[in-house]
């Protein structure tokens, strides 16, 4: 909500600064941002007795000395004959309507109105809507207008629950449909309550006589209507949140003063429609009770004058809460507004002390497996549950975010599969991933199972004894025995018959449930250990990259550190990763060979093949430097 | 150079795989709160309305539990839990106070943007004891914040709403680039929903705090987009090490 600083100042006698009203109003939980001159407040939901500019004044009276007086026609109303009956009483107890006839209308306007449309930089509408708008900016209490002329016949308050077409004022034509509450003339809907008024009986730049409607709607009837029908409401955002439902009298005649400041009147009238009065809570003064919940010492004289400067009601050892304060209910609501007058930042810590709990780690079988498959360069990954698969056990989601995910997974394995296509196309050759999640079905009722899977594919390692190794059955069996020699998993080899690629490595996954590992796993010694310092995250490159391998026969093994340093240590932008992939001592004629793999990616631009080649050359050219190193079938200077 | 012909062989770098980043700072901090002296509680995702709303005092009329906020599943018979509070409930129902329950794992909204994501992660607690106060809440929120973004943090806290705290805080950080960033929510347990659990709330008071995971991962790693966490990509997870 948008809320002009002139207006909120011209209330308050100190004149603040707009930073210093900014920082009140952080204090009190209002959250905001500056745009020149306009605070653009954003509240809690339970406060919405502040979305208004007496509102915001009303929680500032506890710093600064404020007039929320402002002027009101004071003279008696004679009572307005109206043919309206309220069919739904526990949806609107209250209700007021008001009817004016003018005998001018205004061509500009003065005062408040004037400046609350140029301040906000808000369109003129006719006299009648602005003035209503105001009102709602400046009491919190939303109102509406009909054109009198419009409205002959009987005016219905109830609760629909058919199809009925409906066009709202500002031209949108909607379907309503489930319950809905309405006001209707002459069996026709002639306004969505709380939320938009209909085009039929909306006011115009002609209108001279106006019926104003301010009425009190349980939120409950209002929630979600403006999401359903797709309706920007001011209106229903505050009803959403609960208005003073004791307001009406006092707004209404606010109306009229501003009426009149722009135009003669030349009838009015009024009538109140009351099912129930407001419940009044009142709780005891308990100043013990609130130092115990903040964990402050302030004296009862303090705390009450806190409450009084909020617009609490302290008589006879009782807190009344006003009205408009709807939200407090509770001897922890009244800390809270306490809290907030000190400020949270303000109150001092006291130390905590936890009893020690039991501390036994239900978790311990699957974090060993977790550190084993690190130990054996699995990376663990999340995926989200959601999918398209049906089957008979799948849970179905009501309201999914769309088809594609309608359904929860009941298995780990497809997402994994997922996974490992998603990495392939990105030109990795060595992919072992795993994740550990609970799996959810449905038969007789939501079965859970929390579940391991591991998917492998590729090269068993970059390192240069696993290379040329691919990924099989054999190899993760060997792995698993080496944790649980006596246990027999059923590794499975997926078929790549109906995946998308191209790519022909086997493709070798398990799933099992987490609580079939025996405890044997727990003596299990991991080697790896996951960082201590939280590394700084490089922005990674979806661009495709190149491989370059270059083989040097070493003929004087003293060199081959030379060798390694340099080029493991090879610093380029270009150069994403090199490591030794092949080594080979041939004992019968002294010479080692060893393969160098050098994987090159950009993060700006594709490479081109000479990008790359310049620095494969200068890689080249600085390796022929040493001596007793040849790079075989290769000229000495290229 | 007879001394170089035994020359042995370059150290085989064994690949080692990573933890999920997420994963791995949802550990290190529930391995920081159990080190205060708070117990570990699992619970299931697939939660009912009861558990998830109802007994935290998030009345029928709510806008979390419209269907445009909340997954329901199997005709509204039951819901993707939406905080990992439920799972302290059935903690609070099981045990007398003193209690101190920390809840950690998967939450779902309907939301999926470049900011928010239907499945995230949270790690809530709640502590109930005789006379716990929002101060000493601020001493354990000052621990937490200290030890996940050091002692020299700069932090703030700020009024806020939630059904199951009264009153409520946000905590904000203040980055190294002068921003205030929103950390965690807290607050002092509403007696209503100790009522709920059959726990004594004219004895009884107690603190609950809330984190989410992603939120933090990312501050701590310098991650921009939170989808990167989910796209399961290698040259992302080897980062995390």
């Amino acid at each position: 909500m948008k809320i002009a600083y002139s207006h909120l100042v011209h209330c308050i006698e100190e004149k603040p600064s707009i930073e210093q009203i900014s920082d009140k109003l952080f204090q009190l939980g209002h959250e905001h941002e500056i745009d020149g001159s306009i605070f653009d407040m954003e509240f809690t939901p339970n406060r919405g007795d502040c979305l208004s500019i007496n509102g915001l004044l009303r929680d500032l009276a506890v710093f600064y000395t404020v007039d929320l007086n402002q002027e009101v026609f004071t003279e008696k109303l004679n009572e307005l004959q109206l043919d309206f009956e309220n069919l739904s009483e526990s949806t609107c107890p209250k209700i007021s309507f008001l009817k004016l006839e003018i005998e001018n209308i205004p061509e500009t306007y003065k005062g408040s109105l004037d400046n609350y449309l140029k301040d906000l930089s808000l369109n003129k509408n006719n006299l009648f809507t602005d003035v209503s708008n105001y009102l709602s900016y400046e009491t919190g209490q939303p109102t509406h207008c009909y054109d009198a002329s419009t409205m002959s016949g009987k005016i219905i308050f109830h609760e629909i629950d058919k199809n009925e077409e409906f066009e709202t004022l500002l031209d949108k034509k909607i379907t309503l449909s489930g319950k809905n509450s309405v006001f209707s003339l002459n069996n026709n809907v002639i306004n969505l309550a709380g939320i938009v008024g209909g085009k039929s009986t909306s006011c115009s730049t002609n209108t001279k006589t106006v019926i104003v409607e301010c009425a009190f709607f349980q939120p409950e009837a209002i929630i979600g209507k403006s999401v359903k029908y797709d309706i920007q409401s001011e209106a229903s955002h505050k009803f959403e949140r609960g208005v003073d439902p004791d307001c009406h009298d006092r707004v209404l005649r606010r109306f009229i003063k501003l009426v009149s400041e722009h135009a003669n009147i030349k009838d009015m009238s009024i009538i109140s429609y009351k099912s129930k009065d407001n419940p009044i809570t009142q709780m005891p003064v308990n100043v013990g009770k609130i130092n115990q919940i903040i964990g402050i010492n302030i004296s009862e004289k303090e705390y009450l004058s806190y409450l009084s400067k909020l617009g609490f009601i302290v008589e006879e050892g009782l807190i009344e809460v006003p009205s408009f304060r709807s939200d407090v209910k509770t001897q922890n609501d009244l800390a809270e507004e306490v809290a907030r007058v000190i400020g949270y930042d303000n109150i001092s810590t006291s130390k905590i002390t936890i009893p020690n709990n039991e501390r036994t780690n239900h978790k311990a079988i699957e974090n060993k497996l977790r550190y084993f498959l690190l130990d054996n360069g699995f990376y663990e990954v999340i995926n989200s549950p959601f999918v398209n698969l049906s089957s008979e056990e799948a849970i179905k989601v009501d309201n999914p975010l769309d088809s594609n995910r309608e359904y929860l997974r009941t298995n780990i394995t497809n997402s994994l599969v997922d996974n490992l296509l998603f990495n392939e196309r990105r030109q990795k050759d060595s992919i072992k991933l795993f994740e550990i999640s609970d799996v959810y079905s449905f038969g007789n009722g939501i079965n859970k199972k929390r579940k391991l899977s591991v998917i492998a594919s590729g090269r068993v390692g970059e390192n240069y004894k696993d290379f040329s190794k691919k990924i099989n059955k054999k190899y993760l069996e060997i792995l698993f025995q080496e944790i649980l020699p006596n246990e027999v998993f059923n590794f499975k080899k997926l078929s790549r018959e109906f995946l998308d690629t191209k790519i022909k490595n086997e493709i070798i996954s398990l799933e099992v449930d987490i609580d079939k590992f025996p405890y044997d796993i727990l003596s299990y010694k991991e080697i790896s250990s996951p960082p201590d310092n939280f590394n700084e995250y490089r922005p990674i490159s979806d661009l495709p990259s190149s491989i370059k391998d270059i083989s040097y026969s070493v003929k004087d093994f003293s060199k081959i550190k030379n060798l390694t340093d340099l080029l493991l240590n090879y610093q380029s932008d270009i150069v994403k990763n090199v490591f030794i992939f092949d080594y080979f001592k041939n004992e019968k004629i002294d010479e080692i060979k060893i393969g160098f793999r050098f994987v090159f990616q950009s993060k700006i631009a594709t490479l081109t093949a000479s990008e790359i080649d310049m620095i494969y050359n200068e890689i080249i050219t600085k390796t022929q430097d040493i001596k007793g190193i040849t790079i075989p079938g290769m000229k000495k200077n290229i | 150079m007879p001394e170089y012909k035994d020359i042995s062989p370059p150290e085989l770098i064994k690949d080692r795989g990573s933890l999920h980043p997420i994963n791995h700072m949802k550990d290190s901090i529930m391995s920081l709160l159990v080190s205060y002296g708070f117990e570990i509680v699992d619970g299931p995702e697939i939660e009912t309305e009861e558990f998830n709303f109802d007994m935290l005092n998030i009345k029928k009329s709510h806008p979390a539990r419209q269907m445009h906020d909340t997954f329901y599943v199997e005709n509204k018979s039951n819901l993707l839990r939406t905080h990992t509070s439920p799972v302290q409930i059935r903690g609070m129902l099981e045990k007398k106070p003193p209690l101190a329950f920390i809840s950690g794992g998967k939450v779902y909204r309907k939301d999926d943007d470049a900011t928010h994501l239907p499945m995230f992660h949270q790690v809530e607690g709640i502590y109930v004891d005789e006379n716990v106060s929002f101060a000493q809440l601020k001493d354990l929120i000052y621990k937490i914040i200290h030890s996940l973004f050091g002692d020299d943090v700069e932090l703030r806290f700020r009024p806020s709403y939630f059904p199951f705290t009264e009153p409520s805080a946000e905590v904000d950080i203040l980055s190294k680039e002068g921003k205030w960033l929103e950390i965690l929510g807290c607050g002092i347990v509403n007696p209503v929903v100790l009522d709920n659990c059959n726990i004594d709330s004219n004895k009884y008071s107690g603190l609950a705090f809330g984190l989410g995971i992603e939120r933090i991962a990312m501050l701590k790693h310098g991650v921009i987009d939170i989808r990167e966490f989910y796209k399961s990509n290698l040259d992302f997870l080897i980062q995390f090490k």
